[in-house]
């Protein structure tokens, strides 16, 4: 009240006093009472207290909501505050301020509006971030979107909540990126297979999801998109594999086919990117179209008409195969079933009472069991075709032997000689070939069960047959050596009895006389008793166990006594010559001690002698030692060594080998004393 | 030299031992002759006078024997014993064993050493200066590939032949390894080896009828002198058979050498020039060894069944003594010069 203005006052109370005088003359004329004039003086005093009563209210109201509303305002600030999750910046400061509450509100007005405003953007934020996230929820999993689950809590508006929003966005953009990849390649596998086996692409991809059809725009990329792909791409592939190896098989018999009909090139060279992925991978066939339907027909097609091709050429087919087998029957010296089995086979495709290619197999499984045969026949045949060849060589050499002008040094002369040696050589080697061969023979038979046959003949019996045969031979040979030796026995007694020359149907014998005959002298015979001293037994045993088994004992006895006997001619000779004719007449068509000049380099040839030394040594020998101990006819003559690099000749061996073999028995070498320790040391 | 001719084969000689004889050799200052035997003893002739005169007996046979000067020498027996003997004593000791049977004995000269070689696969080498018994007498024990056949020595090169045709050459100042390890470049047994007098090389023969002269000259130009020849070989109607060659021996003086087989004959040849140059006529049986007096006016020859063919009756063992020709171990060269190279 001090506040108003006082002229104000003094106003009213001017006014309210002059009322009050107007009412009392008022009253005065009317003549009211006393009691009446206090009652309305009451009354009037009662309403002034109500109306001040009532201003008052009025203030206090005014204060009240005041204090409500700062107190609002704070507790607003508060929620906001926590809900962001800040520290409340204004804190009621009841003590501190000394402001009124209007100064108060008028402060923390705007605080509040300030946080209003950074919650609503935070809200903002929250929203836009939940927003995206439930989109891309939505189109990775629209059946899995549930809207309730991205509520946002009002209470929590955290910096971190709100990154938290960040992240779990981030990874679904993520997983949403992930599946577009997956998408994209699957549609990338499914148009190359689409491409390969000729299916539209577009009608495929949109069977799975329309949207996927357009090469722009936002794909599908839910799970059962994925899946359905996953699956589609499965399905075709297996497809691509089906067709492929009936591709491939196809290929493969459109080769059999050109094979076996010869077709000319430029029409296998149609089908050359068929045939070049007859082996290929999954993985590698590519092309467009290579394995579409159409393609695979048209292949078919071809096929089908090779095969219709093959089935008329089907008989010369036939006689094809057929001349392959007996070829190959041919080569490995197998007989075959007659021939005649092949003609009806013939005539039988002609009038078509057989089924072309039932033959053809037929003819086949023989071919195979032909060529497994041959395979195992091989090694053995290998060894027939030497002996053979052996053989013949043999025969060369008993015909070259029994030519008489074999030494005659002609033109080609070396060659027939190097020829002979060779041949020589290799027919030594026939015994142990024929043995070897036997032995593999009866082996392979034992383990076949069956006879090997050599074009037709059991080779086994061929074997045999020249074994005896040749065996034959030697012996015919031996009892002409007999005979010969029979009748040079009767010539020499003749000789003995009346001196006439030797005959000269011996100089084949002669021929094979010893190189050296140095130590035979000493078993000559006196001239008195033209008896054949056996020759000593000593070198008979030597003679025969050096040359170990080889069946003709008789030989043995044979050759030192045809040797003896040979010369025994000799002095008979000489002495009647010495008598009775000139020496001159010494000179004989052949003499017995002169061996026959050959060339040096055969290591086998006797070597050279002088003629006339020999005689010499002879003539002296005989005027010295006719009932004496035997003469000597050391060999004065001067000898080259025979040289020839190591190893051995093949001239050699047969018996020298067969004692050492005999000695490294059970391969372990052992020498003469060892073997004479072990004998002495068990009598 | 006796007045008469001598027979063909040389002189027999006395009281040959009774079984095989499995080594003979010339003294290297007299004509005396050591004998080893089968028939277990060892004797010692006067071969110039045709005399026994002395006889050792041994546990077994007596596989080899050499001199060590004119009044001792030694053997190797089969009882795995190398022995010594003193002839004018009569006494004999036990130098040393083996663990297999003894089948070569040597004297080196160079080295005062006794060798020997056993088929126990190893050399022996012994002092027999030292007091005697097996363990002071002792120098070394070399291993050798194989069982020990033959060996010989000139100067300071000793050759081993083994079984499995391996030969080991060693200087015998140094036996810690050999000098050379060889094969023998004859593809059968070999049988003996002998060192050529100049001590360049040795001759090898084997059981094929093969002789390889080789030399120690490990360089192109040494090794381009060898050579192989074939010997002691019967040819009979395009075959030829082979006999082992047991012995040989060198000429003192000429250097040419005296080859043995099985085939009875013994064959002289000039290493040189490559020729063959005597055939002796031929002997009862085997020849088993071989040897020529110091001045190579005698040579020895044993005719003894060698067992190459087994258990056999065969001839008489005998020993001869022959003279030896000039012309029948004299060297010819060629008759024209050779051309110019």
């Amino acid at each position: 009240m001090t506040n108003l203005p006082s002229d104000q006052l003094v106003q009213m109370e001017t006014t309210c006093g002059s009322l009050l005088y107007e009412l009392q003359v008022i009253w005065d004329e009317v003549g009211e009472t006393d009691a009446e004039r206090d009652k309305m003086l009451l009354e009037l005093e009662q309403e002034c207290l109500e109306v001040y009563r009532r201003k008052v209210d009025l203030a206090n109201r005014c204060r009240a909501q005041l204090r409500q509303a700062i107190a609002d305002a704070e507790a607003q600030l508060a929620a906001i505050c926590s809900a962001m999750g800040e520290r409340p910046v204004h804190i009621r400061q009841s003590t501190q301020n000394a402001g009124s509450l209007k100064e108060e509100l008028k402060a923390i007005t705007p605080q509040l509006e300030e946080m209003q405003k950074r919650k609503t953007e935070r809200w903002n934020q929250f929203l836009e971030v939940i927003e995206q996230i439930r989109k891309i929820t939505f189109e990775i999993g629209p059946t899995d979107y549930t809207p309730a689950k991205l509520v946002v809590d009002e209470s929590d508006l955290s910096t971190r909540k709100l990154e938290e929003l960040h992240k779990q966005l981030q990874c679904l953009q993520k997983e949403k990126s992930d599946r577009l990849k997956k998408v994209m390649d699957h549609l990338n596998s499914l148009n190359l297979l689409c491409d390969v086996l000729g299916i539209d692409f577009k009608q495929t991809v949109s069977d799975i999801h329309p949207c996927l059809d357009g090469a722009e725009g936002s794909k599908n990329i839910s799970n059962e998109t994925i899946q359905r792909l996953a699956s589609a791409i499965e399905k075709l592939r297996e497809i691509k594999l089906q067709r492929m190896q009936k591709l491939q098989d196809l290929a493969s018999t459109m080769l059999e086919l050109w094979n076996l009909m010869d077709t000319p090139i430029e029409e296998q060279q149609l089908f050359q990117n068929v045939t070049l992925n007859i082996a290929a991978s999954e993985d590698e066939i590519t092309e467009p179209n290579t394995l579409s339907i159409d393609f695979l027909s048209y292949v078919e097609a071809e096929v089908l008409r090779l095969e219709q091709l093959k089935a008329s050429k089907m008989k010369d087919l036939v006689l094809k195969k057929k001349t392959e087998l007996d070829e190959l029957r041919r080569r490995t010296h197998l007989v075959g079933e007659t021939n005649c089995e092949a003609e009806f086979a013939i005539e039988a495709i002609e009038a078509g009472a057989i089924d072309p290619s039932l033959a053809l197999e037929q003819i086949e499984v023989q071919i195979s069991t032909v060529k497994e045969e041959a395979f195992s026949r091989k090694d053995i045949l290998e060894r027939v075709e030497k002996w053979l060849a052996a053989c013949e060589e043999e025969s060369w050499l008993e015909e070259y032997n029994r030519d008489e002008n074999r030494y005659n040094a002609g033109r080609g002369a070396h060659l027939t000689l190097k020829r002979a040696e060779k041949a020589r050589a290799l027919v030594n080697k026939i015994p142990a070939m024929v043995d070897n061969l036997a032995a593999k023979i009866t082996a392979w038979e034992k383990e076949r069960g069956l006879e090997f046959t050599y074009d037709g003949v059991r080779l086994l019996s061929m074997l045999e047959e020249y074994t005896i045969v040749r065996q034959e031979k030697e012996q015919e040979r031996k009892r002409q050596r007999d005979q010969k030796k029979l009748q040079g026995q009767l010539i020499a007694e003749q000789e003995a009895l009346y001196g006439s020359k030797p005959s000269p149907s011996k100089p084949q014998s002669m021929k094979k006389l010893p190189r050296t005959s140095t130590g035979v002298p000493s078993r000559r015979l006196s001239l008195g008793g033209a008896i054949m001293q056996p020759p000593k037994p000593d070198l008979l045993h030597s003679n025969k166990s050096i040359r170990s088994a080889k069946k003709t004992d008789d030989i043995d006895t044979l050759s030192p006594g045809r040797r003896g006997l040979d010369i025994a001619g000799l002095p008979v000779k000489k002495l009647s010559f010495n008598l009775v004719n000139p020496p001159r007449e010494a000179e004989t068509p052949r003499k017995p001690f002169a061996p026959i000049v050959i060339a040096s380099n055969i290591p086998s040839t006797p070597t050279r002698l002088t003629s006339d030394e020999t005689e010499e040594e002879n003539k002296n020998n005989l005027k010295t030692t006719m009932a004496a101990p035997p003469p000597k006819t050391p060999m004065t003559a001067y000898i080259p060594m025979q040289m020839a690099t190591t190893p051995a000749p093949p001239c050699l061996m047969y018996e020298a080998a067969a004692t050492v073999k005999a000695q490294e028995a059970e391969e372990y070498e052992y020498s003469f004393e060892e073997r004479r320790l072990a004998l002495y040391l068990t009598r | 030299m006796s007045a008469a001719p001598p027979p063909s084969s040389g002189r027999e000689l006395a009281n040959p031992p009774s079984d095989g004889i499995s080594n003979l050799r010339f003294s290297n200052h007299s004509d005396h002759l050591l004998v080893s035997s089968w028939d277990k003893t060892v004797r010692l002739y006067d071969a110039g006078a045709n005399v026994l005169k002395g006889e050792f007996v041994h546990g077994g046979p007596v596989l080899d024997c050499c001199f060590h000067d004119d009044s001792s020498g030694f053997s190797a027996c089969a009882d795995h014993t190398v022995r010594r003997y003193v002839f004018s004593s009569g006494k004999e000791d036990i130098l040393g064993r083996h663990d297999a049977p003894v089948r070569c004995v040597e004297y080196s000269y160079a080295a005062g050493q006794v060798i020997t070689g056993s088929w126990d696969k190893t050399l022996k080498c012994w002092d027999p200066r030292g007091a005697s018994g097996p363990d002071r007498t002792l120098v070394g024990t070399y291993q050798q590939p194989e069982r020990v056949y033959s060996l010989s020595l000139v100067g300071h090169h000793l050759v081993v032949a083994t079984a499995g045709r391996r030969v080991n050459v060693y200087d015998l100042r140094n036996m810690s390894q050999p000098e050379q390890r060889r094969e023998s470049s004859l593809k059968y047994q070999t049988r003996c080896v002998r060192c050529y007098p100049n001590g360049t090389g040795f001759a090898l023969s084997s059981v094929e009828g093969r002789v390889a002269m080789e030399f120690f000259d490990l360089s192109e130009a040494g090794q381009a002198k060898k050579y192989a020849f074939k010997c002691h070989r019967k040819s009979e109607a395009g075959r030829d058979t082979v006999y082992p060659v047991n012995a040989i021996a060198f000429h003192p003086i000429y250097g040419t050498f005296a080859t043995g087989g099985c085939d009875g004959y013994v064959n002289v040849w000039d290493g040189n020039n490559k020729k063959r140059l005597y055939q002796y006529s031929k002997y009862p049986t085997s020849i088993a060894a071989l040897s020529f007096s110091r001045d190579g006016r005698l040579l020895a020859v044993a005719s003894s069944y060698t067992f190459e063919e087994g258990d056999m009756p065969h001839e008489p063992d005998a020993i001869f003594v022959r003279s030896v020709n000039e012309v029948e171990v004299k060297p010819k060269p060629k008759a024209l010069p050779t051309p110019p190279p």
